[in-house]
């Protein structure tokens, strides 16, 4: 059964189609990576999915319910984690603040007892901060616990992005692009981290990537998208290699007519 | 390494992660905290026994200087917590002051004219009740227009709802009693301008808790959220709709409370009382305090109050002005946009960035402008160099 599904997902933005027809499978405890050249479409469907995008048509359906029409904050509850590609981080907070704003759905007292100081709000914002510690921790990130997040690198920005998103407790996770800003040396060790976090968490993972070694090392299936549409999908290494793939990246000779299936063009 | 020889997942109940601390705090040693503690503890004594022998007249001044400080604080909760402005607060603390009058003296049946010198206390709870209830609903209704509607443009909707209330709500007769005004007699127990200003620094305080709790629980991080990108906050599980709503409600509901206090304070409610002016010279007070700053705002805010009368206590300045056959008061729209203007060259945080080492000390932190106040252990230069070539290191010893 598909953690995930999308179904048929278009959307027009005047006279761009971004994205047309765009399924998609993430089975259970699997990572799915999702590439393709810029202004493909990639960011635009992990909008779509979220709802931050209404889409002219198409479904999204979380373990068998169809979450189409659910308001995004609805949709994090549930269980479904999502990173951006420029960090989705509150800059006016520390870390660990950031990491309470991520547990807000799971601190959940009611906004009155949080204005009067009720005594029970108390304890759920201890208990959220031992939480957020424990994040950091699992990130080795503990020590930039009260750090503004100003003077931190990129490459860390990043990970403590996906660490929020770990905090809001999540079943799947979607990462724009996790590994931008990094060296190789920075995208191999992220790339065991992520490993780690799956084998650990129990994570079904969604990520759009264009390190294409990590993408290769880490992922279980690949799709990959041109113009808004499915170019091709398979494992990571038919994919790769895949003449249209090759195509896209390299800015060739590009027939699209119709998605292909990767073992048409490997067998 | 390869995604297939990973183990399979692991049962949740045999994860156990071990119990990890926060970085350790600075913290004063027991004398540092025995001389904060002496020094707040002076403060309170001499502040409060100051206060407890105030004239009359001085005490109706603070009461106005606690009124303009809760104005502020709900002015700050727009400009500060979710990066709006609004130009038309006038409008929302005047709407609540006619309706405190308007139920002492209508509703519950005061009229001074029939001899009436006490309002009713029970008529009177009620009427900052619905005071603050009708900030809550004007303020909600902008708030709905704040969903669509942002930056300039709600600036600008903020300030046409200003003139249009009181040029339509203020003139409502059976409302206002048109130029004469809505009288609002006091209850026995704050007849004294003393008494009353004791119950003005109780709703302040009050306040003053309230949005101290709010910025600290998860409804203030959802709001501080929103205004840094709504994607971000959604994808934090955070009802954007709701918070935005929630933080423009609170907004009014302070200024529901500030505007049945200042109907209460001058016992009669004129029209002319709440004009553009004053919601301009609210923002600028809530600018030169330090936006998002509470505690800086309440100090902005309540020297703005008080600056016509502490120019009276300058004798040269006040002759000066009397010479010009000018009113003290029309003095601070001379030196409140100066302020402003001064604040946001030189220093943007206002007058909390320039106390920020004073109330840092206070609450136990170092005496510094770092704004955690410094007290969180960062690594030396030294460790860091050690940590970063850990290997050379020990090669080399």
């Amino acid at each position: 059964m598909a953690v995930l599904e999308v179904r048929d997902m278009s959307i027009r933005f005047g006279g761009l189609q971004a994205l047309e027809n765009v399924s998609i499978d993430v089975p259970e405890w699997e990572i799915v990576g999702l590439i393709g050249p810029n202004g493909a479409g990639k960011t635009t469907l992990f909008n779509c999915i979220m709802g931050l995008y209404s889409p002219n048509s198409g479904k999204v359906a979380y373990r068998d319910h169809d979450i189409s029409l659910l308001p995004t904050h609805r949709k994090v509850a549930l269980g479904i984690g999502r990173t951006f590609q420029n960090i989705g981080l509150v800059k006016e907070l520390t870390v660990l603040e950031n990491y309470l704003l991520a547990q807000h759905a799971r601190i959940g007292y009611g906004p009155f007892s949080g204005m009067f100081g009720m005594p029970n709000t108390w304890f759920a914002e201890r208990r959220a901060r031992a939480s957020a510690m424990e994040v950091l921790d699992f990130l080795g990130l503990a020590h930039l616990a009260h750090s503004r997040l100003g003077g931190l690198p990129y490459g860390t920005l990043k990970l403590i992005e996906i660490g929020s998103v770990l905090a809001t407790d999540p079943d799947v996770i979607l990462l724009d692009e996790p590994s931008s800003g990094m060296g190789p040396d920075e995208a191999h060790s992220f790339g065991e981290q992520l490993l780690k976090l799956r084998q650990t968490l129990n994570l079904t993972v969604l990520m759009i990537e264009h390190h294409v070694p990590l993408v290769t090392a880490v992922c279980d299936y690949v799709y990959c998208m041109n113009f808004g549409q499915i170019l091709t999908h398979g494992k990571p290494a038919e994919v790769a290699s895949h003449p249209e793939v090759v195509a896209a990246y390299l800015g060739g000779e590009i027939e699209v007519d119709h998605p292909k299936e990767v073992e048409d063009a490997t067998s | 390494m390869t995604a297939t020889d990973i183990a399979p997942p692991v049962d949740e109940s045999t994860v156990v992660l071990p119990a990890v601390k926060e970085p350790t705090r600075w913290r004063p040693n027991t004398r540092g905290w025995a001389i904060r503690i002496a020094v707040i503890a002076a403060l309170v004594i001499v502040l409060g026994v100051r206060l407890a022998t105030l004239g009359g007249l001085w005490a109706d001044h603070i009461s106005q200087a606690v009124i303009f400080a809760i104005i502020g604080l709900s002015l700050n909760v727009i400009l500060g917590y979710t990066g709006q402005v609004s130009l038309g607060h006038h409008a929302f603390v005047g709407l609540a002051a006619f309706v405190a009058a308007h139920h002492i003296t209508e509703r519950a049946g005061c009229l001074p004219e029939e001899g009436c010198q006490y309002a009713p206390m029970g008529g009177f709870a009620v009427a900052v009740g619905l005071a603050i209830l009708s900030g809550i609903i004007a303020s909600g209704l902008l708030g709905i227009v704040a969903l669509r509607i942002k930056g300039l443009y709600l600036a600008l909707i903020t300030l046409t709802y200003g003139f249009f209330a009181v040029n339509s709500i203020f003139e409502i007769p059976s409302l206002t009693r048109g130029g004469a005004g809505m009288p609002a007699p006091r209850p026995k127990l704050l007849i004294t301008d003393h008494r009353f200003m004791v119950f003005c620094l109780a709703a302040l305080a009050v306040c003053l808790f309230i949005d101290w709790r709010f910025l600290a629980s998860r409804i203030g991080r959802a709001v501080l959220a929103v205004k840094n990108s709504e994607a971000v906050a959604a994808s934090y599980a955070v009802n954007v709709t709701a918070y935005k709503l929630m933080a423009f409600m609170l907004s009014g509901a302070f200024a529901g409370l500030a505007g049945a206090l200042f109907a209460y304070r001058r016992q009669i409610v004129v029209s002319n009382d709440f004009r553009f002016e004053s919601a301009l010279l609210w923002v600028l007070m809530v600018v030169v305090g330090g936006l998002g700053k509470r505690t800086g705002v309440v100090i902005g805010s309540m020297f703005f109050a008080l600056f016509p009368y502490l120019i009276d206590l300058v004798t040269p300045l006040s002759d000066f002005l009397a010479n010009l056959d000018r009113d003290p008061e029309e003095f601070t729209l001379v030196i409140g946009p100066a302020l402003a203007l001064i604040t946001m060259i030189i220093s943007p945080g206002g007058i909390a960035e320039q106390i920020r080492p004073i109330t840092n000390w206070l609450a136990g932190n170092r005496f510094t402008m770092h704004p955690d106040g410094g007290s969180h252990h960062k690594p030396s230069l030294l460790a860091k160099l050690r940590n970063r070539s850990a290997p050379a290191a020990e090669e080399s010893s």
